[in-house]
């Protein structure tokens, strides 16, 4: 979801000259900049989530469908909200949600899954990550560490709260975080823009940041990065790659989301003014495409394209080694749906995408327009198999190849 | 209710609002035995209507909003007290159950609504126009999926609700109603409040 920004009604709410009066009150917070008159009744608006554990044999399960030679299954459910994923040294998948603030610990047993709730009552806890056995948790207003967490999956005790070191900003607006560590050891999250498309300071939203695992030494990797949901390490050239969230209210097809090449820390991406190659008009006076880095790919009209992996198993076949899983959560903006599977970006041997291909589909009922599931994160388990996150079902596929 | 009648009424929603996934929804007749069990009329009223101040009806509310907001409650991710209290224990399935339980049940306004000020209702009906509420709320108000019915709410909870979306006090499954929010005087919130519950 939630590109969420902008609030419906919010073009009116700002153009009221009643508002005008209240001079005492901060400025407007801009969420529904960007949203032309032509739209101001459409009935668009974020999909409700689904909060309650459903069923294993109400999971779409069957509905899924992968390429030739793989097999999908339903992997764990009954983990309502199931967003980003990161795996322990002994196999423990963990799991960050947003509106029900919980983390989830997956563990095999013996074939079957056990869903633990280790940390709740958090704010978007979105943010997952895993580095020497201890677990750390982000929400929008917090930085949690979780030492030796899967020697205590059964009662994690206080985590250490390194809240006050990274100085996170409040905002709520896509506030949430992805997480993931670098191979330079360094923890690595998003900055979100907090509206949907407005005037703010580039150097302290629309950002890739990193830190060291102690919340010091703060450092800009990327620029002009609306809201990126997801982000992996090229294996081989160790490059910075991302996905990013375009704006809403642009039109049915316009912008795209895009996949980012970061080939040096601290580039210029272009968002407020460009986005995948289109200057958007709203921002006046604009700044041409040609200022900034142009995306790696496009992913498609408001596809909400989050969590993504290179592969790294040796499982698939060799023409998925170092190519890129891509989650595409599914659109709210748009009157035709879009997104709601996995996708993989082709590179070839100098790292140029040469493709988008549909890899995990079915979950977009296109004949009635309607979804049956929303792909939030991508995961590489170190036995080669993919696991996929659903948020809307609580659920997690495990997709294998051959045997 | 005829069975037709709710067929053609689900098939017209489900033309109107194609997007979700279909799903299993709870037990009224269960759900109304746990609310018996636990009082919940005390509050909000036998039959769902409530008469008392700042505590609303649940009567004829979409069955997604109150799961929604129980969660809220049982995760204590909403501070309304007591009903963080009041939530915890309960199973998802028991949770909708009362849902279906509620929603089920004929809206209406409370016993206790007072006479419709034409001033403020006018004014209501204007900014509701202008804050386009109906394009989430549906042009009458009666709400959908995770989004509340409005139509015939108390006016005092209405203004409190209102109030706390604009100070950051209450979030929903998202930041919309906190952005729609934004800015809006009490005195505006007043008039809200009193056209939507004289509807």
């Amino acid at each position: 979801m939630m590109r969420t920004c902008l609030a419906l009604g919010l073009t009116a709410v700002l153009a009221l000259p009643a508002m005008a009066q209240q001079a005492a009150t901060p400025p407007a917070p801009s969420w529904a900049q960007g949203r032309p008159d032509g739209m101001a009744a459409s009935p668009l608006a974020p999909h409700a989530p689904r909060m309650t554990v459903t069923a294993p044999d109400q999971v779409p399960v069957a509905a899924l469908r992968v390429p030739q030679g793989f097999k999908v299954e339903l992997w764990a459910s009954g983990a309502p909200g199931a967003r980003m994923m990161a795996e322990g040294p002994n196999g423990t998948v963990f799991v960050g949600t947003r509106t029900i603030g919980r983390v989830y610990a997956v563990t095999d047993q013996g074939g079957q899954r056990q869903v633990r709730t280790i940390a709740q009552r958090l704010n978007q806890p979105n943010g997952v990550a895993v580095r020497d056995g201890n677990l750390y948790v982000v929400a929008i207003n917090r930085v949690l560490r979780y030492d030796g967490i899967e020697g205590k999956l059964d009662a994690p005790g206080e985590p250490a709260d390194l809240t006050q070191a990274f100085a996170l900003s409040p905002e709520e607006h896509h506030g949430w975080k992805f997480l993931a560590f670098g191979p330079d050891g360094r923890l690595y999250m998003n900055r979100g823009v907090p509206c949907n498309v407005c005037e703010f300071d580039r150097d302290r939203f629309a950002l890739i940041l990193s830190f060291n695992p102690d919340g010091s030494g703060q450092r800009i990797e990327a620029k002009g990065v609306r809201n990126s949901m997801g982000f992996d390490w090229h294996p081989q050239t160790r490059e910075l790659w991302a996905t990013n969230n375009g704006r809403d209210w642009a039109g049915n097809d316009t912008p795209e989301d895009t996949l980012l090449r970061i080939r040096r820390p601290g580039e210029d991406h272009g968002f407020p003014y460009c986005a995948a190659n289109w200057q958007d008009p709203f921002m006046q006076p604009g700044r041409p495409c040609s200022e900034f880095v142009a995306p790696a790919a496009l992913l498609g009209p408001h596809t909400a394209s989050l969590g993504m992996r290179f592969y790294t198993g040796t499982a698939f076949p060799e023409a998925y080694r170092n190519q890129i899983f891509i989650a595409r959560r599914g659109s709210w903006n748009r009157e035709q749906l879009s997104g709601y599977d996995v996708v993989v970006a082709k590179l070839d041997a100098q790292g140029n995408v040469t493709g988008i291909e549909p890899f995990l589909t079915g979950l977009r009922d296109e004949a009635n327009n309607r979804f049956l599931g929303r792909p939030v994160d991508v995961l590489v388990r170190r036995d080669g198999s993919l696991l996929v996150s659903d948020e809307q079902n609580g659920a997690i596929y495990r997709i294998t190849h051959g045997q | 209710m005829r069975p037709g009648f709710l067929l053609l009424a689900a098939a017209l929603l489900a033309a109107a609002f194609p997007f979700g996934p279909a799903r299993a929804a709870g037990d009224a007749a269960r759900g109304r035995a746990l609310a018996e069990e636990h009082s919940c009329g005390g509050c909000h009223g036998p039959q769902g209507v409530s008469g008392q101040p700042n505590i609303p009806s649940l009567a004829g509310q979409p069955a997604d909003f109150i799961t929604l907001q129980m969660i809220l409650f049982r995760e204590v991710l909403r501070d309304a007290p007591p009903m963080p209290d009041l939530a915890q224990g309960l199973s998802d399935q028991q949770i909708e159950d009362l849902a279906a339980h509620y929603a089920a049940l004929p809206s209406g306004p409370a016993e206790d609504r007072g006479p419709r000020d034409a001033g403020r209702f006018h004014d209501g009906a204007l900014l509701a126009e202008r804050l386009r509420c109906g394009i989430c709320h549906l042009p009458d108000y009666r709400g959908r999926m995770q989004i509340p019915r409005l139509a015939g709410q108390r006016e005092e909870y209405l203004a409190g609700a209102m109030a706390q979306y604009r100070d950051g006090r209450r979030h929903g499954s998202d930041t919309n109603m906190n952005a729609v929010m934004y800015g809006v005087t009490d005195a505006e919130i007043a008039a809200l409040a009193h056209y939507m519950a004289q509807q």
